[in-house]
């Protein structure tokens, strides 16, 4: 390609804004009230032209990238011909424009000369906006109007001041507004710092020369995303798994279905074939939809392919309406990431058809959410939420990562400590789990535990989890991970808990999670005895399993593989199978 | 003290030492390091010098070193073998980490292998809850069997870090008796004693990081300490810190974590100094060599620093978003935001027809095409060549030979001919572009933190710091460039300028309104106590110790701090109101915003920073550098379509120190780094020798 612009001073342009992006991302982080901000990163910061084509991105949620033209473009269709000077937007309705409640959309026009020429967005999951469940985010509503306060598009600040109908109305909706206005203000100041930065770019190369810019920008990550896109084969792949079920409705598996079409510089994922809607609150926008598909296809691409909406020029999402992919009043949507994360093993499960050698099997099928809420003695309100994440599927190349975020939401762990002494909870393990993740020449990553105890007299407790009946599933012979697990009380009654349970839970109750495992990547008899050896070391992998899972033998004693006991209980083990294809997908032990 | 003193700076290729005497008469000298010996590279360095300079060894006064013996010993995995004991539970705190990647859509990403294996990693019964209150007693012979099954597994060093521990120590202290029965003399660090504040994962790795370096950092000094004996040169010796203080030799092996970023550290420490003495108040350092390019903020004379950073993790990419690179550390440094760019930075064009530069770096080998060493790709120091900004025969006063024409043929074939230019626009373009990359490692350190940086004057320094500042500073809008003398040595310079410091603290998390006074100045006497005894043992009186308090604070709920000087004296009800307005205008100051006077703002960490004090200034003003050939002549140079091609005159630093110096464009060429003033700039010499440049 060749750029229209300097090449110089577009690289310069280009820099400028996505640091802008950069920098308002680490305002939010510094300055925000919320765990789930900071450490879950659960937020988003752009900058788009003037009609709301989004062409920096900072290095932020991937679960967001996507959904902000299709917010601004809600904002355009009230507030396109009226917008002036110091306004600034915000939104939260999934049904116009949002991805669910908690997600509030934030948006500054910028203006030059008085003519609109770009937005500041800044997009953050608030700890709180009502509703029934503190956190805002039960899996197991049914329909939105119990999941907190609706925004529509509306002013946030008038020409600069506050629309005090809306602060009003936030105020006397949410639990702690305190929480909710601090990080609104670190939303505010974001989009404060990008304003000014465009208005430097802007000053510097001048109006018709930025607008150029930008739109080469949008340009330049369509052409590299093309050029990529190209060098993988055409053709169509499908792929198909199962959510557990939706938390209401319990043992009634939902399906997620993808087909992968890619011709040319093109590629297209369409999820029809998904089940329709559901009633627990788990169903997606097509913004989140998008977003996933995206992220499936980006992790296989290279790494310097600009964050913008350029891409979305050469990949096609779509999903009808109606379905759990594409959800419709009055579906309830809080705990949608759990689909998300979901839709992402789907369509890497397709990919993988594509590209064998790039794509991993299934990891632990995303975060796990608890929210604990109630009231202190005194009356006062206390919110605690968690999310964790951290099991990767194995991958052709290598072992999958254990005690590391999604590639859907790069988010940190919650310190144990801090997380004690500012919540009525005490987390008494959070460690790693013996012969639980999948074997397979590259074995899937170990998964990890964590056991929370109840210190105020009675708490709500919410967990959203996934993958106890659907285990995550190995590729090309690799053995599928340990489901995961909800356990209350793990040491007395151990009384095992659906994936997804809403409960009041009093002090001394002990509520453990446990991760599903990553599934394994490659046929185990394939696995260096060295690796595996390892494994028993670290006691990540029992002797017994080292040799059920994967034909080795080990001598504990002198802490050594059996070469010999190897070699034969694996030709046994190749005996055993017969001459059967190595298949492309386990879900389930044999 | 009378004599020489000496800095010893050793860097990846290069030692640089310079010799500094009561008159202000300086010698330096750059050797390359010995990789096999860094200690005796020193000594045999210094005997060279002393040789050259007919010094005696009985002459110098005290050696201040910077070194890079415990950064390496983590970017080499080349620690000793340690076993971690760790409360039950909680046994893979150190290999979850915080469960963040550094990049985004990144399916090859690999995590740093945890430098305890996990079969290194014991666990204990035992409970202490977030109060401090022990919930679950620990049993002696639970702490004797984690110990002797890692003692049976031959470790050589154990690390102890509990569950809120930083609460009370109890069950810590405990298991470091029992080790000291069963193993004594074993190397063991428990995690109050090197960090006591609240984030076991942040804890957990940074006593491992420190009982990871510190046999390597330990038996190095001792072989430091005795070759100088040995060579009659019983003079103090003191290692610079990441926080940018000297400490003593022995206190170094004892939190050789406070010393792996040394190396950095003294350039910052040299620039603070000179900024003061020449009534620079806020000054943003520039330190830019081969691969990698630094900046640091110095506000009101002090420069900041910062309590978390990881070391190994490669180079960031000036965001500090994404963190989970490397081997995190919670000790104080100075905070130094870090670009890849740097004069071997590679130039090339992407698919996308757009140029970039860096951050690939022909490192030393090969090195920039013109060095003839078998570089092919061009790089920022060609593109300088090309421009005529360097000397296009040779480099370091004839050691290091240039071709010229290679560097024009290497950036007009993947560069010019590509986008269509002349090899001097493409070269100018890729000097904007490195620029723009290296403007965003003065940005984090400025506007992210709400400092204009045209408030501030930009102090460059490294091989390439004075080639670029005044690009750099002109694209910031900042008035004033300041060049030391000896820029491209100067952080063995720093070294001279750093006093010894020791930095304490501990977690006291309170909310202002409703803490009590009381307990939270015990915690500042204890500190405060600590710090006395340290500086007595370093042989100061109470006459030349100092102390700064300091706390890190945030709004209730909030999750990150903001650093700000608390009250001396006693703590009362007034101190801490004072304390919640200091916090309430800075974080106003760097967020831009502050809420609501009712909001409560909560007390985390209190911070001591313990001083010794000099009789008199390390450094004199008026320094006399010998031996500093410098270039003349004048050759053509590029400075832009706008401008083109402009005689430029080459001059001597010395040019320019008479009659109210010099307008640009002119080179001043010197043995260890080429400083460019542009058209229109003017350059002075100040009275104490540094280049000024206005713009």
């Amino acid at each position: 390609m060749s750029l229209h612009a300097d090449p110089i001073d577009f690289e310069l342009f280009k820099n400028a804004l996505f640091a802008a992006a950069d920098e308002m991302a680490v305002t939010v982080c510094r300055t925000t009230y919320s765990g789930v901000l900071r450490d879950n990163m659960d937020f988003s910061t752009s900058i788009t032209d003037a009609r709301g084509e989004v062409i920096a991105q900072g290095l932020t949620l991937p679960m967001h990238l996507g959904s902000v033209r299709t917010a601004l473009a809600a904002v355009l269709a009230h507030y396109d011909d009226d917008m002036r000077e110091g306004d600034v937007y915000a939104l939260n309705d999934p049904f116009e424009g949002g991805m669910h409640l908690p997600d509030v959309f934030m948006f500054k026009p910028v203006f030059v000369n008085g003519e609109r020429v770009a937005f500041a967005c800044c997009t953050a999951h608030q700890a709180d906006v009502g509703g029934r469940v503190p956190g805002s985010n039960a899996a197991d509503s049914t329909e939105i109007y119990q999941e907190g306060l609706r925004i529509p598009p509306m002013k946030l600040l008038d020409g600069g001041a506050r629309n005090e109908t809306l602060w009003r109305l936030i105020e006397r909706n949410v639990r702690i507004p305190v929480q909710v206005f601090g990080d609104l203000r670190a939303q505010l100041a974001a989009c404060e710092i990008a304003e000014r930065e465009i208005r430097v770019q802007i000053a510097r190369y001048g109006l018709e020369p930025a607008r150029a810019m930008m739109r080469e920008m949008l340009d330049y990550t369509e052409h590299m995303t093309k050029a990529a896109l190209s060098k993988l084969p055409d053709g169509e792949y499908d792929f198909e798994d199962w959510i557990d079920d939706d938390g209401v409705d319990f043992g009634k598996p939902i399906r997620l279905f993808v087909t992968v079409r890619k011709s040319g510089d093109r590629i297209a994922f369409d999820w029809a074939g998904s089940a329709p809607q559901v009633k627990g609150a788990i169903n997606a926008t097509l913004s989140v939809t998008q977003a996933t598909s995206f992220t499936a296809i980006r992790s296989i691409l290279p790494p310097d392919i600009p964050n913008n909406d350029g891409t979305f020029r050469a990949v096609e999402v779509t999903a009808p309406r109606g379905s759990i992919a594409n959800m419709e009043l009055p579906g309830a949507c809080a705990a949608r990431g759990l689909t998300g994360f979901r839709m992402l093993d789907c369509a890497f499960g397709a990919l993988a058809k594509m590209a064998p050698d790039k794509v991993c099997a299934a990891s632990d099928g995303g975060n796990v959410g608890i929210s604990v809420g109630g009231y202190h003695a005194d009356r006062s309100p206390f919110i605690y939420v968690d999310f964790t994440c951290g099991t990767w599927g194995g991958r052709p190349f290598a072992d999958g990562l254990e005690g590391n975020s999604n590639l859907l939401a790069n988010m940190a762990a919650q310190s144990v400590e801090v997380s004690e002494i500012e919540n009525p909870v005490e987390i008494l393990a959070n460690e790693l789990v013996a012969d639980a993740c999948g074997a397979g020449r590259f074995r899937g990553g170990a998964p990890f535990y964590r056991d929370y105890r109840m210190s105020e007299e009675e708490a709500i407790v919410q967990v959203r989890s996934d993958r106890q009946t659907h285990r995550p599933y190995g590729l090309f012979g690799g053995r599928p991970g340990a489901p995961g697990a909800v356990v209350l009380n793990p040491r007395e009654e151990a009384r095992p808990l659906t994936s997804k349970v809403t409960m009041t839970c009093r002090r001394g109750d002990v509520v453990r999670w446990v991760l599903p495992g990553g599934g394994g990547w490659g046929d185990p008899l394939e696995r260096e005895p060295e690796r595996v050896l390892r494994d028993v070391r670290n006691e990540l992998v029992s002797p017994a399993a080292a040799e059920r899972d994967y034909g080795v033998v080990i001598d504990t004693e002198r802490r050594a593989v059996d070469e010999a006991a190897t070699v034969r209980l694996r030709a046994r083990r190749r005996a055993a199978r017969g001459g059967g294809t190595i298949p492309f997908v386990t879900r389930d032990d044999a | 003290m009378s004599g020489y003193r000496i800095g010893a700076d050793i860097g990846g290729t290069f030692t640089d030492i310079v010799l500094l005497d009561e008159d202000g008469n300086v010698i330096s000298k750059k050797i390359s390091s010995s990789v096999e010996n860094y200690a005796l590279a020193i000594v045999e360095g210094l005997e060279s010098v002393f040789a050259g300079h007919g010094v005696a060894p009985g002459e110098v006064a005290e050696i201040m070193h910077g070194t890079t013996v415990a950064s390496n010993a983590i970017l080499e995995r080349a620690g000793a073998r340690v076993g971690l004991v760790t409360s039950k539970g909680f046994r893979d705190v150190l290999e979850l980490r915080n469960l963040r990647m550094p990049r985004l859509y990144d399916l090859t990403w690999e995590k740093p292998p945890p430098l305890v294996e996990r079969y290194l990693r014991m666990v204990v019964d035992e409970r202490v809850n977030a109060a401090g209150e022990v919930v679950r007693p620990l049993a002696r012979d639970d702490a004797r069997r984690a110990v002797r099954r890692l003692l049976d597994e031959g470790v050589e060093a154990i690390a102890i870090c509990l569950v809120n521990s930083y609460a009370n120590p109890v069950h810590e202290r405990l298991i470091a008796e029992v080790a000291e029965e069963l193993a004594p003399g074993l190397p063991c660090c428990t995690s109050f004693d090197v960090l006591p504040e609240i984030k076991e994962y942040e804890r957990t790795s940074t006593t491992v990081v420190n009982t990871y370096v510190l046999p390597i950092v330990e038996r190095y000094l001792r072989t430091l300490r005795e070759a100088l004996d040995s060579r009659g040169m019983a003079v103090p010796l003191l290692i610079m810190q990441s926080n940018g203080g000297l400490t003593p030799a022995a206190e170094a092996a004892v939190k050789p974590v406070n010393i792996v970023e040394s190396g950095p550290a003294a350039g910052v420490v040299g620039a603070r100094a000179i900024a003061r003495q020449s009534g620079l108040e806020n000054v943003i350092s520039f330190d830019m060599g081969g691969t990698t390019a630094k900046a640091s903020l110095i506000e009101r004379g002090e420069y900041t620093r910062t309590r978390e950073y990881s070391v190994g993790g490669g180079i960031m990419a000036g965001s500090r978003l994404l963190t989970g690179a490397g081997y995190l550390l919670n000790v104080p440094a100075i905070d130094l935001a870090e670009v890849g760019a740097g004069g071997g930075s590679i130039i090339r064009i992407d698919s996308g027809g757009s140029m970039q530069v860096g951050p690939r770096s022909a490192g030393a080998r090969p090195g920039p095409v013109c060095y003839g060493l078998g570089g092919e790709a061009p790089t920022v120091t060609d593109a300088n060549v090309v421009l005529g900004y360097l000397n296009p025969s040779f480099l370091c006063g004839g050691e290091l030979r240039i071709d010229a024409a290679a560097s024009a043929r290497a950036i007009e074939a993947a560069v010019a001919e590509p986008l269509g230019f002349a090899p001097e626009h493409a070269a100018w373009g890729a000097r904007q572009v490195a620029i723009a990359n290296m403007i965003r490692a003065i940005r984090a350190v400025s506007s992210e933190r709400g400092r204009d940086p045209r408030e501030y004057a930009l102090f460059a320094f490294g091989g390439n710091g004075a080639l670029f500042a005044a690009g750099m500073a002109a694209e910031l809008g900042m008035k004033t460039v300041v060049v030391p003398p000896a820029a491209g040595l100067f952080s063995a310079f720093g070294l001279l300028y750093a006093e010894i410091e020791h930095h304490y603290s501990r977690t006291v998390r309170r909310v202002l309104r409703d803490a009590d006074p009381a307990a939270i100045d015990a915690v500042y006497r204890a500190l405060e106590a600590q710090a006395v005894s340290q500086l007595a043992a370093d042989g100061f009186d109470a006459a030349h110790r100092g102390h700064e308090r300091t706390a890190m604070l945030h709004y209730q709920r909030q999750i990150y701090e903001l650093e700000v000087p608390a009250p001396a004296g006693r703590i009362d009800r007034a101190a801490l109101d004072t304390l919640a307005e200091s916090f309430g205008r800075e974080h106003e100051r760097t967020y831009g915003h502050r809420a609501g006077a009712g909001e409560p703002v909560e007390l985390v960490t209190a911070q001591v920073l313990g001083r010794g004090l000099s009789e008199r200034p390390r450094v004199p003003e008026r320094l006399s550098l010998a031996g500093r050939e410098t270039g003349t002549g004048a050759r053509r140079a590029y400075y832009g379509p706008a401008l083109g091609w402009v005689d430029t005159p080459v001059v001597p630093r010395e040019t320019l120190a008479r009659g109210g110096g010099g307008e640009g464009p002119c080179i001043v060429e010197e043995y260890d780094s080429t400083c460019l003033v542009p058209p229109g700039v003017r350059a002075r010499v100040d009275a104490r020798g540094n280049l000024v440049l206005s713009l």
